[in-house]
């Protein structure tokens, strides 16, 4: 009993963590586009204050069942995904999953979420949530290619499939995955250009041609589930790519400056280009992205 | 003794001089005759089948000489099996016909029933003689009745292919008589089994021009391509009921000689192959030739022809499998084709044309029928649990025990072609709509229990095919034995 | 009379009953169609046994049947999926014409696949494969709609591949003196090597019709589109598995035993994966749900073969694991496709949208099928996935698991269109009016939609079957080893507990549920999909919302390359190619006398000149 209640803490503990980091680098990304854009920018914390006031709303609509419970799927997706993704490597405080975090499950719970957030905001009704989605989906293939390329590379040097193990590799070597897998480094970074959605791949929320895409019809209480779950979602899935490739963390500060320094990427490549339409981003995706995945599983079954 | 050979010989004769007479008494008697003698022989032919299979093979003398001199019916194990498949589909024959023309004149009736009774004594015969010569006289008589019957509807049309039949079959005795004169000239005598004794003494170029002639004036009747041009005419303008008994009487027959010539009276070993050659090219020929008809009756037609290059093929095969697997296809054929005439006949039944596409969405209106066209088409292109299947997988079995893959795959590749031109036609019945102008007629009631009995048939044999396979086992084992047959017929005193 | 025959009797006489039935009554005939399928299937389950064998001789071959465990496993699909169909197919037939011919092909063909499944020797196996090759052509031609085209098609494919078996079956009996399964696998390895090579390809061929395998595969869109739905379910749940089931035995007894077979498997999961790959695309394109289904029903089952085709223990575990599922959830979603159908007339998504508070019982079978389809957890898809994907990176195939993991990646394009065009979107007037499906065709897709969640958390359950099947033809058993009720390894050892992702993904869920409704309850409302926001606005009454014209447009752009050939061009241009020749070949018979007699003369010289060559 003491065990399950300890884990329930933990996660509810992880859970706060990751929605801080989370929308805390979500602000920062806002401040440091703006700088860059020589504007003055919003606070670091003005994702919170957007969060809460969101959350603290009075009243809400919805316009259906599955708009309804599109943010608890969306949720399962990003809280599923952190609990697998082992965030500090020796700490009991944020613990995972006692089954060892399969690479390929979690490729699969990653993508419960947005699909089910794509039935909510198909419900709705708004054909911009539509188009969003549909655009969503797509680029979720062109990205999935080099992903996957550098997972598998990756599985196949090491002879695992879980994250543990490619963690346990790491530190048996004792050099990080991406210098030790190079190709694969660089296919996974540039197929996360596209899971975070940044320019040139933020076709999909489109602000002023679809009115936000899927999230176009969401305000006050379900905004801000969404909102929280993107947080977390981003903080799972750079925590995930630091164990990968970066050897994981020992405490809270090397995880956030290896988290923001992965996290600087996207951020930056999507203010030095525009935006591309859905074909072109699907297409470059499965251009050198997947060459240097193909690479990196060359490289994985030569040596 | 139940009967005697000559019987199936000598009471239709005498039933064809009678007829016309008894017709001067009632002229129902006409159309009723036919049916009585035909009865009676089928219950005779099955009597004696019945005895045969047991007791081994009849031979009967004509008028006391005894062979090699005189005449002699033979009536094994595989010729009573032969002659009992013709007048049972005789009999259906009559029976289908019996109204099929109900508005048809006494005189046309008349010669009608007397010329397909003459068609099938004259195939009968083919089949029961064991002479060369008597053969002769009994295909002049199928083939006469057989110009008669396709002339039928006095059309243009009709005496058109009549005309072209007729002078291919004259092309065919020309050959015969020539064949016959070559061997009666270098053996002297016209008797089957005795010319099988002395074959090995013959000049062997005029042995293999003899054995050409024979085949070629044969392959006429028995529509071997390029032989058979008469064939589709015929077929599609003689009534339903002629095209149904040409395909199962008459070129059974004449496929049967062919098979005598070859297994019994020749001795060339490499006449199989030949066999296998012509049979194979009419085989493909007629049935991509089937698949761009568009008359019902033609594409019945192609297919019977490239059926029987079919029957050919497993008979080249030479094995005893195979000549089982050509009985079983005989049989299967005779029984389904008649069965495809019978209820396509009814099918574009008003029409003129007879297009194919008249028989759309006929389901609606004569549903027994066009089922029992769809049973018929299955069958033909050897889906189980139909009766095609078995013969389909015993002519393969043979063809993989004589080592023919090539024959099986261009066999395979032909019956996909088959299945094609039938099935198009079985959607048109049943999932097109019926043309504007096309009137359905309802089948007589004995045209609706002849075809009932043949769909009951192939249904049997479908699900319960060891109903025929032990007869046909023994029909094939007695054609393969030729040894038996020369002693059976030469021992008489 | 041995129990298996009775079954078969039944079937058979069950069929010719109820279609007769019809002209007294259709609800006697409803109940005799019900029988027909129900009892058979309980008998079967309670009462053969396994490993018994039963024979008839007819036309002097001797017909044996008998089960084993991998039959038995077949048997549970086909039974299982038959009597869901089945009952499905009451309340879908209802009103429609042509029903005793419906109930009648439908108990032929479930007796035919079982006749498949129970074969011990080749003739009865091919008898019954031809007799479930007519019976489901009839149905594909049952709406009478472009008949010559597509039912055509079907058949010259089926047929090809029959005949292709037809030709291995009697060379085999010819070699090895049987036409019994056994003897012909134990004479196998006796064989010269061109036949050890020839005879499973010519299997394969007719297998792989069935299996829809590319390039054998272009019937199947047309096929499974245009038979009635409710046939369609086991058309493509259960009878496509009859290839399945054909292959593996071809791919364990035969080709696992020559030195080749490595090349023949890799060919074989590479057709299968580039299957997959095509058949999603092309689902993907469509606006039809019905066509939909059918391209994404050839796309699994090209994940079928490639688990079955690879031949580790883990693949054969997959393949056979996504066949079961595969049966489930395109079962269950061709019912739902049936009962839009019927509840609205039509499944174009262009046309029909925003049922979802009109078929909400409809609507939840059809959502946990997608996400079994997709492969998502916690339901019984993702099982089958994972076990795949494993297998392909333990057993090295790394560039197929790519391949694999496109497929299905694309493959939540379709997932969602289907989704969104019939379900989601603007409610529309016009079908306004639009009732739930009847209680009897919901009652099997809700049955259904329950096995694939247990399945995904207790995959044990069939993986037991699975399992002993495979150790009936020569695997090792992997319990413990590769699975386990809840667990599921891979060969290097990993693993998944798949109860507690359940518990978490419920808790999770029922957490945020809870918080989204509970927070701000009372001023929460409801508002129409007309009453939406856009630019601010509250969009006019006659505007049009509706998204559905050009879904997935983007993505289709994307892959345009991959799909500017389509196969089923080729084909049509060999059967064009062929009806010319044809028609020369009808030419040759020219109506002309002298031509006939022309022919004659040109034979008897033609003849006569090499009669030396002849004779």
């Amino acid at each position: 009993m003491e065990t399950v209640l300890m884990d329930i803490l933990g996660a509810v503990v992880t859970f706060l963590v990751a929605f801080v980091v989370g929308m805390t680098y979500g602000g920062l990304s806002r401040k440091i586009t703006a700088r860059v854009q020589n504007r003055k920018g919003p606070p670091w914390y003005q994702n919170f204050i957007d969060a809460f006031k969101l959350g603290f709303k009075k009243s809400a609509i919805h316009h259906g069942v599955m708009h309804h419970l599109g943010g608890a799927f969306l949720m399962v997706s990003s809280v599923m995904t952190l609990m697998i993704v082992p965030v500090l490597s020796h700490n009991n405080w944020f613990p995972n999953l006692n089954f060892q975090g399969d690479l390929i499950f979690l490729l699969y719970i990653m993508t419960f979420g947005p699909l089910g957030m794509a039935l909510g905001a198909g419900q709705t009704g708004n054909p911009n949530s539509a188009i969003g989605v549909t655009r969503g989906l797509s680029q979720m293939v062109g990205f999935e290619i080099p992903w996957v390329l550098a997972l598998v590379a990756l599985m196949i040097q090491y002879h695992t499939t879980s994250i543990t193990g490619l963690m346990a590799a790491q530190a048996h070597s004792g050099t990080w995955l991406m210098f030790s897998s190079p190709f694969a480094f660089i296919a996974a970074v540039m197929a996360m250009l596209g899971m975070f959605r940044y320019s040139p791949f933020d076709i999909v929320g489109a602000p002023t041609e679809l009115a936000s895409g899927p999230v176009s019809e969401n305000g006050g209480k379900y905004l801000f589930v969404m909102m929280s779950s993107g947080s977390v979602f981003t903080f799972a899935k750079l925590t995930l790519y630091v164990d990968l490739f970066m050897g994981g963390a020992d405490n809270l500060l090397i995880l956030l400056v290896k988290t923001f320094a992965l996290y600087l990427i996207p951020m930056l490549y999507g203010m030095t280009t525009p935006r591309y339409r859905t074909e072109q981003a699907v297409r470059w995706f499965w251009g050198w992205p997947s060459f240097f995945g193909l690479l990196a599983i060359l490289q994985a079954v030569i040596f | 003794m139940v009967g005697t050979p000559v019987l199936f010989i000598a009471i239709p004769l005498l039933a064809a001089f009678l007829i016309p007479l008894l017709g001067m008494i009632w002229k129902e008697l006409v159309r009723i005759v036919p049916g009585l003698v035909l009865t009676y022989l089928l219950i005779l032919a099955i009597n004696l089948l019945n005895h045969v299979l047991v007791h081994g093979p009849i031979v009967e003398v004509i008028a006391g000489w005894v062979p090699p001199i005189g005449i002699n019916l033979v009536f094994s194990a595989f010729s009573g099996f032969l002659v009992t498949l013709m007048i049972f589909l005789g009999l259906l024959v009559w029976i289908y016909s019996y109204r099929f023309k109900r508005n048809v004149e006494y005189e046309p009736a008349l010669k009608y029933f007397l010329m397909l009774m003459m068609l099938i004594t004259g195939s009968v015969g083919i089949v029961l003689t064991g002479d060369i010569f008597n053969m002769f006289v009994f295909i002049e008589i199928t083939s006469i009745s057989a110009y008669g019957l396709t002339a039928f509807y006095k059309g243009r049309n009709s005496a058109e292919a009549s005309f072209k039949y007729v002078m291919m079959g004259s092309i065919a005795s020309t050959f015969l008589l020539l064949a016959i004169m070559i061997i009666y000239s270098q053996l002297g005598t016209l008797n089957m089994a005795d010319i099988a004794r002395k074959i090995h003494l013959m000049n062997p170029t005029l042995k293999i021009v003899s054995y050409i002639f024979f085949v070629t004036a044969l392959g006429i009747e028995a529509e071997i391509f390029p032989l058979n041009g008469w064939a589709p005419d015929a077929y599609a303008e003689a009534p339903g009921p002629v095209g149904a008994a040409f395909a199962g009487i008459v070129v059974k027959a004449a496929v049967y000689a062919i098979i005598r010539y070859t297994y019994t009276i020749f001795d060339l070993s490499s006449s199989f192959s030949f066999l296998i050659i012509i049979g194979m090219i009419t085989l493909i020929i007629a049935e991509t030739a089937a698949i761009r008809q568009e008359k019902l009756k033609r594409m019945l037609a192609y297919s019977s022809i490239g059926q029987m290059g079919l029957v050919l093929v497993a008979f080249g095969f030479g094995t005893k499998e195979g000549v089982f697997a050509a009985l079983f296809l005989m049989l299967n054929h005779a029984i389904i084709k008649s069965l495809l005439f019978f209820s396509g006949s009814y099918l574009v039944y008003n029409s003129t044309e007879k297009n194919i596409k008249e028989v759309n969405g006929m389901s609606k209106f004569l549903p027994v029928t066009s089922l029992l066209f769809a049973i018929g088409a299955f069958a033909i292109v050897g889906l189980p649990p139909f009766a095609g299947f078995w013969s389909k997988l015993s002519v393969l079995t043979a063809a993989a025990d004589s080592n023919m893959i090539l024959i099986m795959v261009l066999v395979l590749m032909v019956s996909v072609v088959e299945l094609v031109y039938y099935l198009r036609v079985v959607n048109r019945i049943y999932f097109f709509k019926k043309e504007a102008d096309t009137k359905p007629h309802k089948p007589t009631f004995n045209a609706l229990f002849v075809m009932l009995v043949l769909g009951a048939i192939i249904l049997l044999i479908g699900f319960y095919p060891d109903a025929v396979t032990g007869m046909l086992h023994k029909a094939s084992a007695s054609l393969m034995d030729k040894g038996q047959y020369i002693h059976n017929v030469l021992s008489l005193k | 009379m041995e129990m298996i025959h009775i079954i078969f009797l039944i079937f058979l006489g069950g069929a010719v009953l109820t279609y007769f039935a019809g002209k007294v009554s259709k609800v006697l005939q409803d109940i005799f169609f019900l029988l027909s399928v129900l009892v058979p299937a309980y008998l079967f389950f309670a009462n053969v046994g396994i490993g018994k064998e039963v024979t008839l001789t007819l036309g002097g071959i001797t017909l044996v049947w008998g089960v084993n465990h991998f039959s038995w496993l077949f048997s549970l699909i086909v039974l299982g999926l038959g009597s869901m169909a089945a009952i499905y197919a009451i309340g879908y037939m209802k009103g429609k014409e042509r029903k005793g011919y419906f109930y009648f092909n439908f108990i032929l063909s479930i007796m035919a696949m079982m006749g498949i499944l129970l074969s011990l020797d080749l003739v009865s196996f091919f008898v019954f494969w031809e007799i479930m090759t007519w019976s489901s052509y009839l149905m594909t031609v049952y709406n009478g709609h472009e008949t010559q085209r597509i039912g055509i098609k079907y058949f010259v494919f089926s047929a090809i591949g029959a005949y292709a078996m037809l030709m291995a079956i009697v060379i085999v009996h010819h070699v090895a003196g049987s036409f019994m399964i056994g003897s012909m696998i134990n004479f196998y390895p006796n064989m010269s090597l061109s036949l050890q090579i020839w005879i499973p390809i010519l299997f394969l061929m007719a297998f792989g019709v069935k299996a829809a395998l590319m390039p054998l595969h272009v019937w199947a869109p047309d096929a499974y589109s245009n038979a009635p739905m409710a046939y369609t379910s086991v058309f493509s749940g259960a009878l496509s598995k009859m290839g399945i089931y054909g292959m593996v035995i071809v791919l364990v007894t035969m080709i696992n035993q020559i030195p080749q077979g490595f090349w023949f498997r890799e060919v074989i999961a590479w057709l299968g994966g580039i299957t997959a790959v095509l058949g999603t695309l092309w689902a993907i394109k469509q606006d039809d749900a019905k066509k939909l289904l059918a391209y994404s029903s050839v796309a699994q089952l090209g994940y079928i073969i490639v688990g079955i085709a690879i031949g580790t223990e883990l693949g054969m575990l997959a393949g056979l694991f996504l066949a079961v599922m595969h049966a489930l959830f395109k079962g269950t979603l061709f019912m739902v496709t049936g009962a839009v159908e019927k509840q609205t007339g039509t499944t174009n998504f262009t046309e029909v949208t925003g049922l979802i508070r009109k078929m909400p019982w409809t609507f939840f079978a059809a959502l946990f099928s997608i996400i079994a389809l997709a492969g998502i957890p916690p339901l019984g898809g993702f099982v089958g996935k994972w076990m795949l994907y494993e297998a392909l990176i333990t057993s090295n195939h790394y560039l197929l698991v790519i391949v694999i993991f496109f497929s299905s990646t694309a493959a939540f394009l379709y997932c969602y269109k289907f989704l969104f065009g019939f379900f989601l979107g603007q409610e529309e007037k016009e079908w306004a009016h639009v009732k739930e499906a009847p209680v009897v065709m919901l009652v099997p897709m809700i049955i259904m939609s329950v096995l694939m969640f247990v399945l995904g958390t207790f995959p044990g359950l069939i993986l037991k079957p699975i399992n002993s099947g495979l150790v009936d033809l020569g695997y090792i058993d992997t319990f413990k080893h590769l699975w386990n009720t809840s667990i599921i390894f891979n060969a290097w050892g990993d693993h998944v507990v798949l109860q507690p992702i359940l518990y978490y993904i419920i808790a999770i869920f029922v957490f945020f549920a809870l918080f989204l409704t509970w927070k701000g309850h009372k001023t929460t409302r409801y508002v129409t999909t007309k009453d939406i926001s856009s630019s601010g606005e509250v969009p006019a009454e006659d505007e049009n919302l509706t998204f559905s014209v050009g879904f997935m447009q983007p993505f289709l752009r994307a892959v345009a390359p991959a799909m500017r050939r389509q196969i089923d061009k080729y084909y049509t241009g060999i059967a064009d190619g062929l009806e010319s020749l044809f028609e020369f070949m009808r030419r040759i018979y020219t109506g002309n006398g002298q031509t006939y007699a022309v022919y004659v003369i040109v034979f008897v010289v033609v003849v006569l000149l090499f009669k030396s060559v002849l004779f």
